[in-house]
């Protein structure tokens, strides 16, 4: 019976040194904050960063979980990440989780990749423990191979706010407007019914992207008139005879704009333009002011 | 007690050397599978001469202007790190009357002749705004289109010169973090894979990645090749480079051929050798021990009863879900539309498992062109 138990834990010890072996080769995916230990009432940055180790990884989701009553999200900021394209952008969905999923096209490989920061607000003194579950880092094979991957949590000190100064934001500097992008209409039977859509996307190196808002014109100048519409890709087009002008609004987490146009594919012919008959009406009510006018003056003289 | 201790002593022994042995495999595996490339990142402006760069600020590294065959003067450095030679000075003999030295029109208009006159007075001089840019350079095929994606979008396109080198500059950038990504295209329109690599780009200063090596393209002459028959493997690559062709079943097995002057490699595979079965090949290319290119796509076949010929009109890019040639944008928006949605079409589903998941944005991503 002795020999037995000696000869298990042997076993329970040889596969655990076996799989810490295994681990030493995975890629990474960790929580990190500048600051392990912070007063109730301030803000605290948490960063998701990828070591790839010695693989390429071209595809990630997951799910950040962290506890709602001690700690409050107050931003995502996705500036400089590694994800090219998101899936699903992380965001607050208030039951205390952040839900991710995007692609980087060629693989990452490398340290310290970051994929997003979270600005958390400390609520009250307590442990937040900041887990990842539903974790997939998926190899750039050209088979989603499941990448080997470690998950290293993070655990935040929060103590009782000894002063009643208030939250100090942290602050980055973003002045820049997002990346120039260039949108693309296309065209597809598995999509919306083979009516054509917007693709588009850029980034940001500040702060990160806030949204795309798209807006469809067939009158450039009078366009202001028309309002800007929140966009997600595959953005359906409103005007299907592609004789709008389309503009495609990227706004950072600072507000910073930047504005492509695309023009209309189909130019509208000069009668079907209003602005036309606009201006010639305009014409004509200012030739008629000119002509009374000087008619006025012609009579005025005779007398 | 004492044999509790022998027992103890035996399963340790077992463990390190089952350990040892699992060790040895990884490094077997990663001395067969590991791609080893280099790529050379330095920075201009950061007062350090670095690999790709003439000089940096004020490091020449140890290069005068008469190191550069001047006779005197002061050699400056440009702010793409390039040598500034305008403040050196040649020797000059101009008609060899007198005056020697590094003479010129103005110190000695006797040999010299006078100098042209007129223009006007100069204006003040005004600094040139810094300039964030990326300067790429490395080895594709001779004559080959080269793409460079920016965060997975195309950024610049060029073609590579008769030796293969090409240089892109990218300018008009932030600071910050970048993916850049280059892929070249040989002389029969086949893709290689996508070499890519993080770059923090600094505002204000020049940075050079040199060294890149961009992976062969590969094709196959047979879709179904029977046992005991040969099977073509070619493709392009940097002229008179080593290539070394893997054929990958149960059992790796490798080929070494030498690319010609325009780059093209030819080996012819004998199958018998392989199982009946389905098998990959890819190739990858080194010059000189030094430069060694990544692995290039893979590229499978099947070993049968019969050979069954590839028709290349039947090519199909794998991701390219509107058929333009292209895996890009528009493909992933169509993806996306069908992502964790019910009953996608085929077309949509890249791994045939009746969903679109992430794993179909993975072998997307694989085969992302831009």
């Amino acid at each position: 019976m002795k020999k037995f138990k000696i000869q298990f834990y042997a076993i329970i010890f040889a596969f655990s040194f076996l799989f810490c072996l295994q681990a030493a080769q995975a890629a990474e995916l960790k929580l990190n904050a500048p600051a392990s230990k912070i007063e109730a009432g301030q803000q605290a940055q948490v960063d998701l960063f990828l070591n790839s180790e010695a693989e390429s990884i071209n595809a990630i989701e997951g799910k950040i979980t962290f506890p709602a009553e001690l700690l409050k999200l107050k931003e995502i900021r996705d500036g400089n990440t590694i994800v090219n394209f998101w899936l699903e952008k992380p965001k607050n969905d208030s039951s205390g989780s952040i839900v991710f999923s995007g692609i980087t096209p060629g693989g990452f490989k490398g340290e310290n990749g970051l994929i997003f920061s979270a600005i958390f607000e400390t609520i009250k003194s307590g442990v937040a423990a900041l887990r990842i579950s539903e974790v997939r880092a998926l190899l750039n094979d050209g088979q989603g191979s499941a990448a080997a991957l470690d998950i290293s949590p993070l655990q935040i000190v929060i103590s009782e706010a000894t002063s009643s100064q208030k939250p100090v934001a942290i602050e980055v500097g973003d002045t820049l407007p997002p990346e120039s992008f260039k949108p693309e209409i296309a065209q597809d039977q598995n999509v919306f019914n083979g009516k054509y859509f917007l693709a588009f996307a850029t980034q940001d190196k500040g702060l990160g992207m806030a949204r795309y808002e798209v807006r469809e014109s067939r009158q450039k100048i009078f366009s202001f008139l028309y309002g800007w519409k929140e966009a997600s890709i595959p953005y359906l087009l409103a005007d299907q005879k592609l004789k709008s002008y389309i503009f495609v609004k990227a706004v950072d987490l600072n507000g910073n704009e930047r504005i492509e146009v695309i023009l209309p594919r189909h130019p509208l012919l000069w009668h079907e333009n209003y602005l036309i008959y606009v201006i010639i009406i305009l014409s004509l009510i200012i030739f008629l002011i000119l002509w009374k006018i000087s008619r006025g003056k012609n009579r005025a003289k005779i007398y | 007690m004492r044999k509790k201790y022998l027992i103890i002593g035996f399963f340790s022994l077992v463990i390190f050397l089952v350990a040892g042995f699992f060790i040895f495999l990884k490094k077997a595996a990663a001395n067969s599978d590991a791609v080893t490339f280099t790529v050379k990142i330095s920075v201009c402006g950061n007062d350090e001469k670095e690999y790709g760069e003439d000089c940096d600020n004020d490091d020449f590294g140890g290069i005068t202007c008469q190191g550069l065959g001047y006779s005197s003067g002061t050699l400056t450095c440009t702010a793409a790190c390039e040598y500034d030679t305008s403040g050196c000075v040649s020797v000059s003999s101009c008609g060899n009357g007198s005056c020697a030295g590094s003479e010129t029109c103005s110190s000695c208009p006797a040999d010299c002749g006078a100098c042209p006159s007129g223009g006007g007075g100069g204006g003040g001089y005004v600094a040139p705004a810094p300039v964030t840019s990326v300067i790429f350079s490395g080895r594709a095929y001779p004559k080959s289109a080269v793409t460079l994606l920016k965060d997975a979008q195309i950024a610049a396109t060029t073609v590579a010169g008769a030796d293969a080198n090409f240089s892109i500059t990218l300018s008009g950038l932030s600071g910050g973090n970048y993916i850049f990504s280059v892929y070249s295209e040989d002389n029969k329109g086949n893709r290689s894979s996508l070499l890519t690599f993080p770059v923090s780009v600094t505002a204000g200063v020049t940075t050079n990645v040199s060294g890149i090596f961009i992976t062969p393209t590969i094709a196959i002459d047979k879709s179904e090749v029977k046992r005991g028959d040969n099977i073509a493997i070619f493709g392009q690559s940097a002229p008179q480079a080593d290539m070394v062709i893997s054929v990958n079943s149960e059992e790796e097995f490798f080929g070494k051929t030498i690319s010609d002057k325009d780059g093209i490699y030819l080996y012819n595979f004998d199958t018998s050798i392989l199982d009946y079965g389905t098998h990959n090949t890819k190739s990858k290319a080194s010059i000189g021990n030094q430069l060694v290119s990544g692995w290039s796509y893979l590229v499978g076949f099947k070993v049968g009863a019969k050979s069954v010929a590839i028709e290349p009109e039947k090519k199909v890019l794998k991701g390219d879900l509107n058929s333009d040639g292209r895996v890009n944008l528009i493909d992933f928006s169509i993806a996306a539309y069908w992502y964790k949605r019910p009953n996608p079409p085929v077309a949509v589903d890249l791994n045939n498992d009746k969903k679109v998941d992430l794993i179909d944005f993975s072998i997307m991503a694989y085969y992302w062109t831009g």
